[in-house]
This record gives C-alpha cells, sequence and structure tokens, in this order.
C-alpha cells in the first residue's frame, strides 16, 4: 500500500514536471521561429532575394571587438564595424573610415576622417570616438598586444577630424595593426551606455546594423540605411551557428543556407559537384603546427625535436586528412604572407635518421608522452596518425583532446609536451605571424605556446619591427626562419584555403585570406 | 516487484545451501528451463561468440587495432579487407574483434562495481532498517533523480576521459537499480525462518548477510546484472561517441561511429559495423537477460 502510495505520487510528480517542461519550451519556440522564418518566407514573394543566410561553425563569443579575438565573431563583427584604415584581398591598405593619413616623423601617423559618418545609434564619428577605442583596446587582455606598440598618452585630438596616432618606437606595420578587425572604431556613447551588455548591443558605423541575437542559434543584421559609403544590396544578414561540419553541407545542398564557410576536405567534391553550388576557394593566411613544450623534457634536447620531424610523413598526413585541400606547409609561414620562406629545407620522412637523432640525445629506448589538440577533426586525425608514426622510433604517444578554453589555458601554461595548433597571420605582415610565436617575450598568453626562444631570432624579430626598408626586414625575417626550421620547435604541418560552398544565385561574394569575408557587396542574381 | 518472485524460492535454496551436493540443484532446473527457450539461448550464443572473440582477438584479427596504412584508406569491404577500412587505413574487422574487449571489459566491470557497491548499500539499508535505511535510500533517490548518463558524463568531466574513468562513471550511474533491488530482496528475506535460525545460532549479521541473504537473493541480481552489461555497453558507447569515453586510438564502438559520422555520406560502411556490433551485442545481452529472468522465475517452474 504504501510503496503504491509513493509510487503515485513520483508518478504525479512526473506528470507535472513532464506539463511544466512542454508549457516552457512553447514559449521558447514561439520566440526562436520568427527569426528563422521571417528570413525565409517572405524571400520567396520577392523576385530577387534580399537576404542572406550564412553559416559558420560557432556562435560569436561576443560583439564586442575588445572582448575577444575569434574567428567567428570577428566574422559577424566586420560587417558591423570599420577600422580606420582597411586591407582588402589582396592585403593594400585602403582607406576606410580615415580618408588620408601622413607620417610626421618616424613614430607619428596622422589621419584625417572621413566627414558625415555615422554610427548606427545616429551619432557622427569624432576623432574622440577613435582616441576612446584605442584607449580601451589597450587595457583588453584579448586583443591589447594588436595595438600594444601605440602610446597611449600620446594619442592628440587635432580637431573633429583629425587624429595623431605615436607609437613607442617605429613599427612597420602599424598601418596593418589598425586593420585588424579587433580595431574596428567604436562609438564612445553607445559603449559607456550599454556597459557590461555592449557586446550583445553593439554600434558601429558598417553597412549592416546589429538587429537580433538568439545565443547558440542566430545573429541577424539588417541594412544599414544611412551608411556613408555604397549602401548594401542586402536587406538582411543573417548569421547561423552549425557546428557539425557534415550538417552545415548538407544545409547548403538543401538551400537551407547561402553560404557555408569552411567547408570541410570530406564534403569539397559533393559540393564541387553540385550544380546548383559554387566551392569558392581562396588562399588564407591560416597555418597549422606540431609544436614541442621546448622547456620540459626530452624537448629541450634539439635532437629530439628534428627526430620528431623526420619520423613524421607529413606528406602522406595531409593528404590523407586535408584531401587536397589547402598544402603542406614548407615555413611557419605561408606564401602569401611578406617574406614568408618557401624554400627551406625539408626534413622529410626519414626513420633511420630520426633513430639515430633519438640515439644520439640518449632516448633510443624512446619516452612516453602526450599530444594535445582541440575538437576540431582534422587536427585529431593528424594527432592520431602522429601517435602511429611515432612507435616507429619507440615514443609512446597519448592523444589528449581537449576543450578549447582549456587547451589554451594548458597551452598557455606550459603543461603540454606535444600540441597541434594554428594560427592566423591576420594582418598578412611577417612580425603578426612571427613575433607572437617565436619571441621569448611572448611565452604563454602571448602566443609563443612552444616556450622556445633563440637569443638571434629575437635580435632579428625586434629588428625586423622597427626596420622600414622592406627588403631589410625581408632579410632579417628569411634569416629569422632559417634558424627556426633547423632548431625545429615545431613540425611544418599545413597552409589552409578558404573554402566556402555558396548557392549560384549569390553574387559579389570573395573571401578575405585572414578569414573574415566581408558581405558589403554580396547580392542575388 | 520480482523480489516477490524470488521470496518463495527461498527457503527450498537455502535447504540446498546446507548439502553441497544438493547446492547445485536450481540452478540446474534454471538451466533446464532456459534451454527451452530459444530466444535466451541465441543471447547466449550471440554473447559467447563476443566473449571469444575478446578471448581470441590476437588470433582472429588478421591486422593490429591501430596498424595504419594511409594509401589504403576509406575502402569499402573487399577479400583484403573483410569490413573494408577506416579514414587512416585501418581494418575495421580487426578493429570490431578487439572493440570487443574494449566493449566486455567496460560492460562486467561497470556492472561490478555497480553490483558491489550498489548490493552492499542496498543490504544494509534493508538488513538495519530504521534510519539507517532512511539516509542510504534518500541518497539512492538523489542518484536517481539524475538521469544515468548525465551522471556519467559529469562523473567523466570530472575525472577526465579514458577507459578506466569510464568504468567508473558507468558504475556509479548505475549503482541505484542495484541498491534498490537487493534492498528489496533482503527486506523480504530477513525475518523468514532461516534467517532467525541463523541468527539464534549465534551468527553475526555479517556472516547473516553475506552467508545467508545475498545468496538468496541472487536471482534479480544476475537477471539486473545481465540487463546492466547490456546498459553500460552502451552507456560507454555514447560517451565515447561524445569524446569524453576512450581515447584513440583504441577501438571502442561508439569512438569508431562517432569517428565515422565524418564520412557517413560517402562512406556509410565506416559506421554501419561499429553500429552493428553494438547493436548485436546489446540485442544478445537483453535476450539472455530476459531468458535468465524467466529462468528464475519459480512460478513457471512446469
Amino acid at each position: 500500500m504504501f510503496k503504491n502510495k509513493k509510487l503515485l505520487v513520483l508518478l504525479s510528480m512526473v506528470l507535472v514536471f513532464a506539463l511544466f517542461a512542454v508549457g516552457c519550451s512553447q514559449p521558447a519556440d514561439d520566440t526562436a521561429t520568427p527569426g528563422t522564418d521571417d528570413t525565409n518566407e517572405p524571400a520567396d514573394e520577392v523576385t530577387v532575394k534580399e537576404e542572406l543566410i550564412v553559416g559558420q561553425g560557432a556562435d560569436a563569443v561576443t560583439l564586442d571587438p575588445h572582448s575577444t579575438n575569434d574567428q567567428p565573431s570577428s566574422r559577424v563583427s566586420k560587417q558591423i564595424y570599420e577600422t580606420l584604415v582597411a586591407q582588402n584581398e589582396n592585403m593594400e591598405i585602403e582607406p576606410s573610415l580615415a580618408e588620408s593619413w601622413e607620417s610626421i616623423d618616424d613614430t607619428t601617423v596622422e589621419f584625417k576622417l572621413k566627414q558625415g559618418v555615422k554610427f548606427h545609434n545616429g551619432e557622427e564619428l569624432k576623432a574622440s570616438d577613435v582616441k576612446f577605442t584605442i584607449l580601451r583596446a589597450l587595457d583588453s587582455s584579448h586583443i591589447g598586444h594588436i595595438v600594444g606598440q601605440i602610446d597611449g598618452e600620446k594619442i592628440e585630438v587635432i580637431d573633429d577630424y583629425t587624429i595623431r596616432l605615436s607609437t613607442k618606437e617605429p613599427f612597420a606595420p602599424l598601418l596593418a595593426h589598425l586593420a585588424h578587425t579587433a580595431m574596428a572604431i567604436m562609438n564612445e556613447k553607445a559603449v559607456t551606455e550599454g556597459g557590461e551588455d555592449y557586446g550583445q548591443n553593439p554600434v558601429g558605423t558598417g553597412p549592416f546594423k546589429f538587429n537580433n541575437w538568439v545565443i547558440g542559434d542566430s545573429i541577424e543584421l539588417v541594412k544599414f540605411d544611412e551608411y556613408h559609403g555604397e549602401p548594401a544590396k542586402l536587406k538582411k544578414v543573417t548569421f547561423r551557428n552549425i557546428a557539425e561540419n557534415t550538417t552545415r553541407t548538407i544545409e547548403l545542398e538543401t538551400g537551407g543556407i547561402d553560404i557555408a564557410y569552411d567547408i570541410p576536405p570530406t564534403d569539397v567534391s559533393r559540393v564541387e559537384e553540385n550544380s546548383d553550388l559554387v566551392l569558392q576557394r581562396a588562399p588564407s593566411f591560416s597555418t597549422s603546427y606540431i609544436g614541442f613544450n621546448a622547456q620540459k623534457k626530452p624537448y629541450d634536447d634539439v635532437r629530439v625535436r628534428q627526430a620528431i620531424n623526420y619520423a613524421i610523413d607529413m606528406a602522406s598526413i595531409i593528404e590523407a586528412v586535408y584531401q587536397g585541400v589547402g598544402a603542406p606547409a614548407k615555413g611557419p609561414l605561408g606564401p602569401n604572407v611578406f617574406a614568408g620562406h618557401q624554400g627551406l629545407e625539408e626534413y622529410g620522412f626519414n626513420v633511420e635518421k630520426a633513430k639515430e637523432l633519438m640515439a644520439d640525445a640518449g632516448y633510443a629506448d624512446g619516452f612516453d608522452t602526450t599530444i594535445w589538440t582541440n575538437e576540431n577533426q582534422q587536427r585529431m586525425d593528424i594527432a592520431e596518425i602522429v601517435q602511429n608514426q611515432l612507435k616507429a622510433i619507440n615514443i609512446n604517444t597519448e592523444v589528449k583532446v581537449m576543450e578549447w578554453g582549456a587547451y589554451l589555458e594548458g597551452t598557455a601554461a606550459g603543461e603540454h609536451d606535444m600540441f597541434i595548433l594554428g594560427w592566423v597571420t591576420v594582418t598578412g605582415d611577417p612580425d603578426y605571424g612571427l613575433y607572437a610565436l617565436f619571441h621569448s617575450s611572448q611565452f604563454g598568453t602571448g602566443g609563443n605556446r612552444t616556450f622556445w626562444s633563440n637569443d638571434r631570432v629575437d635580435e632579428l624579430l625586434d629588428a625586423a619591427r622597427v626596420e622600414t626598408d622592406p627588403s631589410k626586414r625581408e632579410e632579417y625575417y628569411l634569416e629569422a626562419q632559417e634558424i627556426i626550421r633547423d632548431e625545429a620547435p615545431w613540425v611544418f604541418t599545413w597552409i589552409g584555403e578558404n573554402l566556402a560552398g555558396v548557392q549560384k544565385n549569390v553574387k559579389g561574394f570573395t573571401q578575405h585570406p585572414a578569414g573574415h569575408h566581408s558581405l558589403h557587396g554580396v547580392y542575388f542574381e | 516487484m520480482s523480489n516477490v518472485k524470488t521470496a518463495s524460492q527461498n527457503p527450498q535454496s537455502q535447504v540446498a545451501s546446507n548439502g553441497t551436493k544438493k547446492k547445485r540443484g536450481p540452478w540446474r532446473e534454471v538451466w533446464r528451463r532456459m534451454k527451452k527457450n530459444k530466444a535466451a539461448m541465441v543471447g547466449l550464443l550471440i554473447i559467447l561468440i563476443l566473449i571469444l572473440s575478446a578471448i581470441f582477438a590476437d588470433v582472429i584479427a588478421p591486422y593490429g587495432y591501430d596498424e595504419q596504412s594511409l594509401v589504403d584508406r576509406l575502402q569499402t569491404p573487399n577479400s583484403k579487407h573483410l569490413l573494408g577500412t577506416d579514414n587512416f587505413g585501418r581494418d575495421i574487422f580487426s578493429r570490431i574483434i578487439y572493440g570487443s574487449r574494449i566493449s566486455l571489459q567496460v560492460g562486467f566491470i561497470a556492472v561490478g562495481i555497480a553490483a558491489i557497491l550498489g548490493g552492499t548499500l542496498g543490504a544494509i539499508a534493508g538488513y538495519y532498517g530504521g534510519k539507517l535505511d532512511n539516509v542510504i535510500m534518500r541518497c539512492i533517490d538523489i542518484l536517481l533523480a539524475i538521469p544515468g548518463i548525465l551522471l556519467a558524463i559529469a562523473i567523466v568531466a570530472t575525472l577526465g576521459p579514458g577507459l578506466r574513468n569510464v568504468m567508473i562513471a558507468v558504475g556509479i550511474g548505475s549503482i541505484p537499480s542495484y541498491a534498490r533491488i537487493v534492498r528489496a530482496s533482503v527486506l523480504s528475506l530477513r525475518d523468514q525462518e532461516f534467517i532467525e535460525a541463523a541468527r539464534a545460532v549465534g551468527a553475526n549479521d555479517f556472516r547473516i548477510i553475506t552467508k545467508h541473504i545475498i545468496p538468496n537473493s541472487m536471482a534479480p541480481i544476475i537477471v539486473q546484472a545481465t540487463l546492466g552489461v547490456a546498459n553500460a555497453i552502451l552507456s560507454a558507447a555514447g560517451l565515447s561517441f561524445l569524446g569524453l569515453g576512450i581515447q584513440p586510438p583504441t577501438p571502442e564502438w561508439g569512438a569508431m561511429l562517432s569517428n565515422a559520422r565524418h564520412y557517413l555520406r560517402d562512406y556509410p560502411h565506416i559506421a554501419t559495423f561499429p553500429g552493428l556490433a553494438i547493436m548485436i551485442t546489446i540485442f544478445g545481452l537483453n535476450l539472455l537477460g530476459d531468458g535468465l529472468r524467466d529462468a528464475l522465475d519459480p512460478r513457471l517452474k512446469s
């Protein structure tokens, strides 16, 4: 009897809970559907589509450019904000919010701002906004390093449309750094009023303004009518978060989205062969590498690092994992980055040589180690093949797949042995692609997660940073790359490629090598 | 509920436990009844094949489980590779054979953990009753309130992935069902005459629980354990699918499935075979479990 009573109580509780859950899910569904339905349905009535849906692999973290430095966020921010100067697809510096600029001396540049530029909140762009933005950026732990060379105390507002920026010492790639999406100019009033929620209510000067964000699902932008340049052709842009690669391709195939970013290698031929779709391939600034924690035994021994370089058959790995997408990396920089050394001597696949080096280093019997990677399918695949190939030189490897946040934290703290990571040389300048990764001042969060340093490389990177003569800079960078190759803190792995799947009727879409593609000129046919 | 059935069987098996010769009696009876159940025999056969392939994996598998051959990757089934190869050129048949080791290990050890811990807690709660019973069972209720797989995910997330932690997580996740079953059996046994007799002879609590109560409440535990192995294998596969379980290159079936999903549209065979392996194993265990339940139920005795 008692038992049954208990059962009855339990059952009624389950029932109440079920009703409650059903009741709760209703309103949530209601708010979610209009966002997506609106973009699909009315489009059929208009002759030319004006609403674009883009699918990418992750949701933005925040739309406050100073609170993050990740690709999914900057891909959205790029449409909302603009920078003082911009870099086009060929990485040439172009005027954007600054009409013109001139060097006053070695360390100072004067910018003339375009007049009549309106923020999405109706405010006009003034030099004070630029100053406010840069000072705020300097305080950011996420992107501070991008503007770190600018001297915050010496920012001089001449008048409403003129501003002077000074660097602490001559800094050759200043303009390229100012073109970084993280250097988006923000409105002082909007940021102050927005407070902690600013990242969910961004205000920029770009061709699209922020409209709605269903966290984890989609971000909706609408055309900004008072845009200072040529108005956008699209009325609305929706970024959808479709994490699973295969699902993103299927959504593209079935017409659920118009553009899919980052088509996985396995789906390349599928998109190519589909007559309704176009696969857009474009060079990218991203590279992947396998790094060693050079402060930890046994990786403090250059012979061990070289032995592993010899023991890995990288050409076949890249072929198997990326299936013709991108290319095997020949050095730390890709061929499209200035001074990217493509003629470095390759280690090649040579197990005998690797065994010799291991024996020389006193590890003929090998050792146990771990290789870290994040949940990136291709990187996990590489790790698994490397694990297998290293058995030939008696290295017993454990693959550790980690969540992105924990991965970055752990590698910054130096807890790792080997790791697979990537880097995007956003500015297209070798300073961005080498300084953070190989300079001894950048250990840990700065970007040098191998904790490897070399006095000569430090010297060269410092010298090239302040040098203004391009041919001298090239010389310094080439020498630094030679040393990096010989000292082997990395196994050079892969040069990325931008792959976007696009519906046939989408026109005017081009990919930016840094990965944050502008949708300003996109239209439907 | 099942405790009601077993209760009536107890006096008789108690008699059996007094003489070693007669001890085999009830089990032989169970076996006789199970033999008549065709489905249960099919289940038993499947499990036997599974156990054999786990033991003799080295002999049966034509390739090593982590033997990569990048040139031969993504092959469909052929004479060289019976079930084809995966994206690293590893022989899928060999991996499934080796995978049976992992699955059985996880299944049995996780159930072992659950049965021992849960059984002990249940026995203590049922035997002593009162406040202790209340405290233990309310804790079990709390565990029960969290879905098993969610609890397992939480535990693995805390302990970190890996074979050992998966077994612990899945084991802890299924403690409540054993605790409840054992407690129910013990409750029905504790006032029986033979227990009173044992107590009268001067046996202490430990002896009474281990020698008299536990052996007599085995039947529902065995049924639960058989079905529990199936659940444990499934949970472990689920955890591995989510990347929380067994780490590469260990050929766990769930991990194989997870890895294959990227190739699902072009090379469905990579996902199909590990999926079938899981399905057949669970099917076999469930058939066996159902058969055992029927066979152990004395009311069906003919």
